[in-house]
């Protein structure tokens, strides 16, 4: 037993070596009826592959000379090349890029009483994308070619599940694609409305309310230094002209942890406009000096 | 039409050449004729739908064997799972009845081999089949079982010393119930 030959030899014996010869010849049958359907079915399929080809090419042809078809073609092309990046691009090389990572932070004298949530507005439409739209136009106005990023950022968590954290993370992907694509790139600004009250985000100049302005940022970015000094550029160029406007620089990134994306370039800065109380016009007011500052050093650099 | 009549002819000549070895493997991993057979046919219909696909640098007939290994595993697992419902169930109304005496030890020692085989897991019971008796060589085995030939030599042994274990187990609780 201890053999294993023995074993063999036994297990061998035990089952009938032989399969029943009614069965050997049944199952040629089979296999050979098998065979002769495939071939039949290849046959069948390869004729209409080939005619539902030829088809198609037929369809295609006759829209393209009766129907005009090529104007389709060329609007088609166009809409898929475009429909993956969701920015106003300029003809002129790009100086500014401009975008926003809480893209629904909205304005209470703004929107209806349900878009506001824990004293914070929020809408999908009426937010602060349109004062970044509104900083893109004064900027062409001034001949600066900017880039406005109007994705959706706050729908994008929404649909991969992500949460109100993961913003910058978003965000970032436009924005690094767009520094890869664009060298040209000299200035880049996330725009934020700060969530302070009238009181603190108010001024009066000249008899008209302006919405104040401040710059965050990062401490922990690593290009920290860099980063420090433009905010500083433009809250002095600021303080020149409008005395009051923008409250200042402040750091922040370290609790919680935020580089704000400001590693990804020199003049990234972080800008927190207006408060939840403020209109639309007292933000485009301020944005319209805003765009003259910016201007401004972008002149004097040159 | 010369399509369909070739591959009609190529599988007639590849099942004439292989069914018995593939049969004999089924038999001894299944236990049981008919169910060796139904997996035989339904191996070489795998075989004719593939044939197709085969790779003519591999060796034909260690492809049909791999063919074959997964047919009989695909068919151990769906055994396993209706045996949870069967076995416990309609043991309980099996007869009794005695086997003739003189009948008994040759039986008996059948069952305990096919018992013991029949508790070894499936890969090693493949292993054990091929190699022991349709008598591929090693690194036959680990074509068809897509593994190394190193693996081949230790599932084999490992395999070759739990199935003798049992089958001393079984020999020896016989030999005390009789005492």
């Amino acid at each position: 037993m201890q053999n294993e030959k023995d074993l063999f030899d036994m297990l061998k014996e035990m089952y009938p070596q032989h399969p029943r010869k009614e069965f050997v010849s049944a199952t040629e049958n089979t296999l050979r009826q098998r065979a002769r359907s495939m071939g039949k079915k290849r046959i069948i399929t390869k004729f209409s592959v080939i005619s539902s080809g030829v088809l198609v090419c037929a369809f295609i042809f006759s829209w393209l000379i009766f129907f005009n078809g090529n104007s389709k073609v060329s609007e088609v092309v166009q809409s898929v090349g475009g429909a993956s990046s969701s920015y106003a691009m300029d003809e002129k090389e790009p100086v500014v890029y401009i975008y926003h990572s809480h893209n629904i932070e909205s304005f209470i004298p703004e929107v209806s009483a349900q878009q506001v949530y824990r004293e914070r507005a929020y809408s999908d439409t009426k937010n602060i994308t349109l004062v970044g739209k509104e900083l893109s136009r004064a900027l062409k106005e001034l001949q600066v070619p900017a880039i406005h990023d109007e994705t959706d950022v706050a729908g994008i968590l929404k649909q991969r599940g992500l949460y109100f954290q993961d913003s910058y993370k978003v965000s970032r992907e436009n924005l690094q694609k767009v520094l890869a694509e664009n060298d040209s790139i000299r200035m880049v600004f996330d725009i934020h409305r700060d969530s302070t009250k009238r009181r603190e985000s108010t001024i009066e100049i000249k008899g008209e309310e302006y919405a104040k302005i401040k710059f965050v940022v990062s401490k922990t970015s690593g290009n920290y230094e860099t980063n420090k000094k433009f905010a500083t550029q433009l809250h002095e160029q600021l303080e020149k002209l409008y005395p009051g406007l923008s409250i200042g620089v402040i750091e922040k990134g370290v609790n919680p942890q935020n580089t704000y994306n400001q590693e990804l370039h020199d003049n990234s800065v972080l800008v927190e406009m207006g408060g939840i109380e403020n209109t639309l016009e007292e933000m485009y007011r301020t944005t319209d000096i805003f765009a003259q500052v910016l201007e401004d050093i972008l002149e004097k650099s040159k | 039409m010369t399509d369909s009549n070739n591959l009609e002819s190529r599988i007639v000549e590849i099942y004439n050449l292989y069914y018995l070895d593939v049969y004999r493997f089924l038999v001894c991993f299944t236990g049981n004729q008919n169910d060796a057979e139904d997996l035989t046919q339904e191996v070489f219909i795998r075989v004719l739908k593939d044939l197709s696909n085969f790779n003519s640098n591999y060796n034909l007939k260690t492809w049909i064997f791999s063919i074959a290994k997964h047919v009989a595993i695909d068919h151990y697992r769906k055994k396993r799972f209706s045996a949870l419902f069967k076995d416990g169930f309609f043991n309980q109304f099996s007869s009794n009845e005695k086997k003739p005496e003189e009948e008994f030890e040759v039986t008996e020692l059948k069952q305990f081999i096919h018992d013991a085989i029949a508790k070894l897991k499936p890969n090693y019971r493949a292993v054990v089949i091929l190699r022991g008796i349709n008598e591929f060589s090693i690194k036959e085995t680990s074509e068809i079982l897509q593994c190394s030939a190193a693996k081949v030599k230790v599932d084999y042994h490992r395999a070759l010393k739990e199935l003798k274990r049992k089958l001393n187990i079984e020999i020896e609780g016989v030999l005390t119930n009789a005492k």
